[in-house]
């Protein structure tokens, strides 16, 4: 409403300015020859100083006249009948003219402007802009110690992972590759160069992602993350049987409890069932009883952006797109920046819900 | 307007002012050529209008300025051409570092002179002010709408990003903040000009007030283009690393027309000042010069000049282009074609007078833009109707333009010496027999002792000094120098009105260019070489020693010095600093050249890429090369002067009074 506001006040007094101007009385007997006659007058004057400063001899100033006079003659034989036409300008197109200019600025800006979004100057955001702009600042620092001493091995650990949060994977990628080279392979390093590799690749798992999570796995029994992604990414790539085996490798390996256990006797499930979320009805039920479980938890004490996600994600999983927008609106209410709400967006985006009233 | 609240909504009100802009330009078009002839109420309104749109695009072309300078990213121009960490002369000048913030720039420049107009126009008939007006808020309507609905600068991102793109490294230069404003006010100030020979084909009226209001405006302008393209042809010379310093390059050839064509119209709108006589010459360069800027604007701004495709990949902001453009080229050559005949002829003259020569002069620069036309044009269209790729060089333009200039600047001298309306050649040629002289002793003598290697460069030399010393024979022979006393002459040279000095001056300038061009294009030497640091190098005696090479990282690059010892032939030695940049980001290269300045040479400095543990270092000799651009220099500051002339200051004292005293008349 503050903008549509302040938009007529702006059309009203450009209005008001054109209709005052159109009412001034300005010297309205100023002949249409004025302008030449000043011109004329200049001249003469002219002739008449260089004469004096001596530039112009008496006779070169004599023809200069002559010629001037006959230019006037001419310019006053041509005058004659007088150019106004007998039509003036009304009060009536006037005010046409004047709503025309109203109607054409208001109506294009309906259809072309966004009067409902607020200018979002970096620094108003605060504390989003804080956490963003130190980070970048940091990496901006780090990166040039390390493009001065490239061997600088905690510089790139420090790199590392905040390439990745910033969604830089080429970089993250980079980043792991050198601490590699600098500090020698393990598990934990090894998987994360393959999920920077993956990120980077939009989920989809190379050969070389795929050869240093096996590396990853093979160093270390009990490592869990990169059986994870192996067993995910055979599930992606339809590798039933093998992803099966690779899901059970991990969940042998859980004491139970571990957030992830969820997801990877999904995982079990699906790569047992062919591709295919089973329709155990008894499991569905289960799974809507915790679905309904958590949502009543969620409205009532409120959660994290991390339990709501799980919950839009579920009703996705469970294809009530509805609740899954209503869930979301009640995330964002509960959450109204969207930098807090990160991963949360990019899902109901992929999903096609309707973000904070703007359609996708 | 709306301090506090109004900052929350600033893009949105620089939206709404642009619309609200176009809307009034749309309105004043329509009401202008409707209701020209009806006196002084429309002349007034359409002032007041003129007023309105340049006022509501500055809050327009500020909104997206505070856009960038406080990042916010909810503008999608400010994310695709902005960064929070870039510096602050870099955030500003990124708002026309792109193809819509540019369109604003152009739109803000026109309403500007727009403004003007109605500001300094009270004296103006009111016919003639309407159509004026009309004509200028039809451009502005074109270009505002144009830019509205193909290329909104003002769309909006929600959510925000967190930060920008960034603009391209190697955009950012001081060279971006000056180069493009400088050629757009040359380019738009051609708009005027425009204006005032669509209004003069419609009203049928045109006299020597009207060449009086036109010539100012066309000088302003073909400072602002000189300087443009000056600058311009530095910055390439210096950033892209060749040591070029002019490529027959479309987009160059886009900005060197309309200056050809505005210094044909300048000498022009002289004569119908000064004789009435060239009014078609005058209307037809009109048209002409701001038809070629805008052709310039959209062939560099499209995208056609890179690619064809990239043209033909967005249609609908390709066809407006080609509409806008049909409209007002097509539109001012329908009208001239229909009306020009009406036009009541001037003064009368002889073939040889000033007259006589002024219109060899336009001739010689319209065939000279029509070459030029050709050579840009004719590979584009070849490519978009048969995909045949040719390429027309740097030999086809030196060629035909070449010979083009030479016999211009051949009689150059010979035309301000002759006088209006008949005039005696030989008298002519007998006052410039000293300056002839002069330019034949003086070449002889460069090239004695420069060494005479290209047959044609000491042709070239003569006529660049008949040119330069040519242009100084006006102002000796109207102080009659060594034929009166020198007191006399003195006195006689000092009272010279600033026209004179002007011609002069613009004339030497062009001498000082010619000059510049035939000496390092000539004399230039060359020397591509593989140093190590501890080896020297030898070139036109000059004695260049690579005493180290170093990598450094800079604020976002990572940077390969080369540090040189240079040893003139006078025995004066300097440090001299060339590096090659690889950006952190993008990871993409950039040279960083050494230029020293040895009088009026330089001696330019590459480092290449690195070979085999050695270093490829390429190393001209540039003799006199900064003349070219001295030269250009000169030409624009005698249009300054030309500017400052009495018949413009006496006009100032009237203009201002006259809205004090009109009430009392």
């Amino acid at each position: 409403m503050l903008f549509w506001s302040i938009a007529i006040a702006i059309t009203a007094i450009a209005c008001a300015a054109l209709f005052y101007a159109a009412g001034r009385r300005v010297n309205a007997a100023m002949p249409q020859t004025e302008d030449a006659n000043s011109h004329f007058r200049l001249v003469l004057a002219g002739i008449d100083a260089d004469l004096a400063a001596g530039k112009l001899g008496e006779g070169e100033a004599q023809a200069a006249k002559g010629e001037l006079a006959r230019e006037i003659l001419r310019l006053k034989a041509e005058a004659g009948p007088a150019i106004t036409s007998a039509k003036g300008l009304g009060q009536a197109p006037l005010l046409i003219g004047l709503a025309g200019v109203a109607a054409v600025a208001l109506g294009l800006y309906a259809a072309l402007g966004s009067p409902n979004l607020p200018s979002q100057p970096l620094a108003s955001r605060p504390e989003l802009a804080a956490q963003s702009i130190d980070l970048e600042d940091a990496i901006t620092r780090i990166e040039s110690q390390l493009t001065a001493n490239p061997d600088d091995l905690r510089g790139w650990t420090v790199i590392a992972p905040a390439y990745l949060e910033l969604a830089r994977y080429g970089d993250a990628a980079r980043a792991y590759r050198r601490i590699i080279e600098l500090s020698g392979p393990t598990a934990d390093l090894q998987t994360s160069l393959a999920e920077a590799l993956m990120l980077a690749a939009d989920g989809a798992g190379s050969p070389e992602a795929m050869r240093l999570l096996r590396a990853a796995a093979a160093s270390d029994p009990t490592h869990v993350l990169s059986r994870l992604y192996i067993a995910a990414e055979l599930t992606r790539a339809e590798d039933y049987p093998a992803a099966a085996s690779a899901w059970q490798e991990a969940l042998a390996l859980s004491r139970g409890g571990e957030p992830w256990l969820p997801a990877a006797q999904q995982g079990l499930a699906v790569a047992q069932n062919g591709g295919v979320a089973p329709a155990n009805e008894a499991e569905s039920a289960a799974i809507a009883q915790m679905v309904s479980g958590l949502a009543e938890r969620l409205s009532s004490d409120g959660g994290n952006v991390e339990e709501w996600t799980q919950l839009i994600r579920a009703y996705l999983v469970l294809g009530e797109t509805d609740s899954a927008q209503a869930a979301y609106d009640d995330a964002v209410t509960a959450y109204p920046q969207a930098f807090d709400r990160g991963e949360m967006d990019t899902l109901a985006l992929g999903a096609g819900l309707t973000l904070n009233g703007v359609e996708p | 307007m709306a301090a506090g609240d109004g900052n929350a909504v600033s893009i949105e009100l620089g939206h709404f002012a642009l619309i609200l802009a176009f809307a009034i330009a749309a309105v004043s078009t329509v009401g202008g050529y409707t209701y020209w002839r009806s006196g002084q109420r429309i002349a007034l309104v359409l002032s007041q209008g003129a007023v309105l749109q340049f006022v509501l695009v500055a809050v327009a072309f500020a909104a997206l300025i505070q856009a960038f300078v406080t990042s916010d990213f909810s503008l999608l121009l400010a994310v695709n051409n902005s960064h929070s960490l870039k510096p602050l002369i870099f955030k500003i000048s990124g708002v026309w570092g792109n193809h819509e913030g540019s369109l604003v720039l152009w739109i803000f420049i026109l309403v500007s002179f727009g403004a003007m107009v109605a500001a300094f126009g009270r004296r103006l008939p009111d016919d003639l002010l309407a159509l004026v007006l009309a004509t200028q808020s039809l451009l502005t309507a074109a270009f505002s709408g144009f830019t509205l609905f193909t290329s909104n600068p003002f769309e909006r991102v929600f959510p925000a990003p967190m930060q920008g793109n960034d603009l391209n490294p190697v955009l950012q230069d001081i060279g971006l903040a000056i180069h493009p404003p400088l050629l757009y006010a040359g380019y738009v100030g051609f708009s005027i000009c425009f204006s005032f020979a669509i209004a003069a084909l419609i009203s049928g009226r045109i006299d020597q007030a009207w060449a009086r209001w036109v010539r100012p405006w066309t000088m302003l302008s073909w400072i602002f283009l000189t300087l443009g393209i000056a600058m311009g042809s530095y910055w390439a010379y210096y950033e892209l690393g060749w040591g070029g310093w002019w490529f027959w390059d479309p987009v160059e050839n886009a900005s060197f027309m309309p200056w050809l064509a505005g210094t044909a119209l300048l000498h022009s709108a002289l004569v119908m000042e000064k004789r009435n006589a060239l009014k078609i010459w005058t209307i037809f360069l009109s048209i002409i010069t701001f038809s070629l800027s805008l052709l310039g604007t959209f062939l560099v701004r499209s995208g056609i000049l890179t690619s064809v495709h990239t043209f033909a990949s967005d249609p609908t902001r390709g066809m407006v282009i080609l509409a806008l453009l049909a409209l007002v080229i097509g539109g001012a050559f329908a009208l001239f074609a229909f009306r020009a005949s009406s036009l009541r002829q001037g003064g009368l003259f002889a073939p040889v007078s000033r007259e006589g020569a002024l219109i060899l002069n336009n001739l010689f620069l319209a065939t000279a833009v029509g070459a030029v036309l050709v050579g840009t044009l004719y590979p584009l269209l070849l490519d978009a109707l048969t995909g045949t790729t040719i390429s027309v060089g740097a030999p086809f333009f030196d060629l035909t333009f070449g010979a083009l200039m030479a016999p211009l600047l051949l009689v150059l001298p010979f035309g301000p010496l002759l006088a209006w309306k008949r005039a005696d050649v030989i008298g002519a040629a007998q006052r410039l027999i000293g300056a002839a002289a002069l330019a034949i002793f003086a070449t002889i003598l460069i090239s004695a002792l420069g060494g005479v290697s290209i047959s044609l460069a000491p042709l070239g030399l003569l006529l660049g000094f008949w040119v330069a010393f040519g242009a100084i024979a006006e102002l000796v022979d109207r102080s009659r120098l060594g034929k009166i006393p020198l007191r006399e002459s003195w006195r006689r040279l000092v009272g010279l009105p600033r026209t004179a000095f002007s011609t002069a001056l613009a004339h030497f300038g062009m001498g000082v260019t010619v000059l510049g061009i035939v000496a390092t294009t000539a004399w230039e030497t060359e020397l591509v070489t593989t140093l190590n640091p501890g080896e020297t190098a030898e070139l036109s005696g000059y004695v260049v020693a690579f005493d180290d090479f170093q990598q450094v990282p800079g604020p976002n690059y990572l940077s390969d010095e080369g540090h040189f010892t240079v040893t003139a032939p006078d025995g004066g030695t300097r440090q001299m600093l060339a590096d090659r940049r690889t950006y952190v980001a993008s990871g993409m290269p950039t040279t960083e050249a050494a230029i020293e300045t040895y009088g009026f040479s330089q001696l330019y400095l590459q480092l290449g890429e690195p070979l085999d543990d050695t270093h490829v270092v390429r190393i001209w000799h540039k003799p006199y090369i900064t003349l070219i651009w001295l030269g250009a220099i000169l030409m624009a500051l005698a249009g300054v002067v030309s500017l400052t002339d009495r018949k413009l200051r006496v006009g100032a004292p009237q203009r201002a009074r006259k809205p004090v005293a009109s009430p009392a008349e």
